[in-house]
């Protein structure tokens, strides 16, 4: 076992929180299943890879990618691979003029198991241009959220997301994939490695679903700028958390400031994003070696081995 | 454990001032803070979004599998 790739202490308490709401996912699950066997199964999408077709461009709902105006800059481009949108950056995507209309491998991804994204895609643009966007949902995805993106036209593609198929045939993973085959895609469904966050999901989905050898990160920060209020960084921007002092011992191994030398400037993390950040490196640093990331967000904490940073502009002159 | 000083902050703190920081980490950064630290940060802020990394014995199903 590599060193990497251990369990570290922030992910064992971040799964001891997370199974907290595991009934929840059975639920879910439970409430998915005559729409997972009647539905298709995300492999499926990998028939629209071709040649013309290898570059997958993930947004993500960072600071930068508004900051940068890197959707109405996508909006203008000639690009002609995948859209490969965050739940939460949909609605925001649209309003951009980053349509399905005019990028046709368009998808949306939600891992989420809880109900507060089901808002993400109730929307008159989601409604309009809904049944030409590809959903991409865990099958333990908010069952109301899943109905609201049918609802709104968007065609559902399954997947499992992992988390206990290590465990065997007792695991919840083992279990409702077995459910899952006893009626229909009887090869079952793939199983994608979320790295804790739906943008981390996208870049997995990207290459290992959609087959793209490419995938450019767009709005994924992972960090805040340095100019970001105290308290939007010391509450990960959800208004009802508590904040932080500046002058307590913990702050600076809470909120440390990094260097970012592919951007020459600083940005400050927080725990979620230090676990965020960690996950994504890694698995970058693990992907197949055909497989390149390049980091067009223009901000942020997302730099190191296999990370190819260039400005959002330079990706759409050097390879569209 | 933390002290919240939230009315502090709203008053005299709207940015992380420069100064506010000795260890600006420059090199390869790994993550100092404890788990119950981390806990503590994860449940204030509702995770919302948030999901846990799936480890396994078998790495390289921690990229996935394509049939499961």
């Amino acid at each position: 076992m590599s060193e990497n790739s251990s369990i570290n202490p922030l992910e064992q308490s971040m799964k001891k929180i997370q199974y907290a709401d595991y009934d929840n996912w059975i639920t879910n699950f439970a409430l998915n299943l005559d729409d997972i066997w009647n539905e298709n199964s995300s492999k499926d999408l990998s028939q629209h890879h071709s040649n013309q077709n290898n570059i997958a461009i993930v947004i993500g709902k960072g600071p930068s990618i508004d900051e940068k105006n890197h959707l109405q800059i996508l909006a203008n481009s000639n690009f002609t691979g995948s859209i490969v949108c965050c739940d939460g950056k949909l609605i925001d995507t649209l309003k951009c003029g980053v349509t399905p209309d005019k990028f046709p491998n368009f998808y949306v991804v939600n891992i989420d198991p809880g109900s507060h994204t089901a808002k993400l895609f109730d929307h008159p643009l989601v409604s309009k241009f809904g049944s030409k966007i590809k959903g991409i949902f865990t099958t333990i995805s908010n069952n109301n959220t899943v109905k609201q993106a049918r609802q709104s036209g968007i065609q559902i593609h399954w997947m499992h997301s992992l988390f206990d198929y290590n465990d065997g045939k007792k695991s919840f993973n083992y279990i409702s994939s077995i459910i899952v085959r006893s009626k229909k895609h009887g090869n079952g469904l793939p199983a994608i490695q979320t790295g804790g966050n739906v943008g981390t999901s996208c870049w997995f989905v990207s290459w290992k679903i959609l087959k793209c050898t490419k995938v450019v990160l767009l709005g994924m920060n992972h960090g805040w700028n340095e100019d970001t209020p105290i308290e939007t960084i010391t509450k990960h921007g959800v208004d009802f958390a508590t904040s932080y002092g500046v002058d307590t011992p913990e702050f600076q191994r809470l909120f440390p400031k990094i260097y970012n030398p592919d951007l020459q400037k600083y940005c400050i993390l927080d725990p979620i994003f230090q676990y965020y950040r960690g996950a994504i490196l890694e698995f970058i640093l693990r992907s197949p070696l055909d497989i390149e990331t390049i980091n067009a967000t223009e901000g942020g904490s997302i730099f190191g081995k296999r990370v190819k940073s260039m400005p959002f502009e330079n990706f759409l002159q050097e390879y569209t | 454990m933390f002290v919240c000083i939230n009315i502090v902050l709203k008053t005299n703190f709207k940015k992380i001032k420069s100064d506010s920081y000795t260890d600006e980490v420059t090199k390869e950064f790994k993550p100092e803070l404890t788990p119950e630290e981390f806990e503590e940060y994860v449940v204030n802020s509702g995770a919302k979004g948030s999901f846990m990394i799936y480890r396994s014995k078998n790495k390289d199903e921690e990229l996935g599998l394509d049939e499961l």
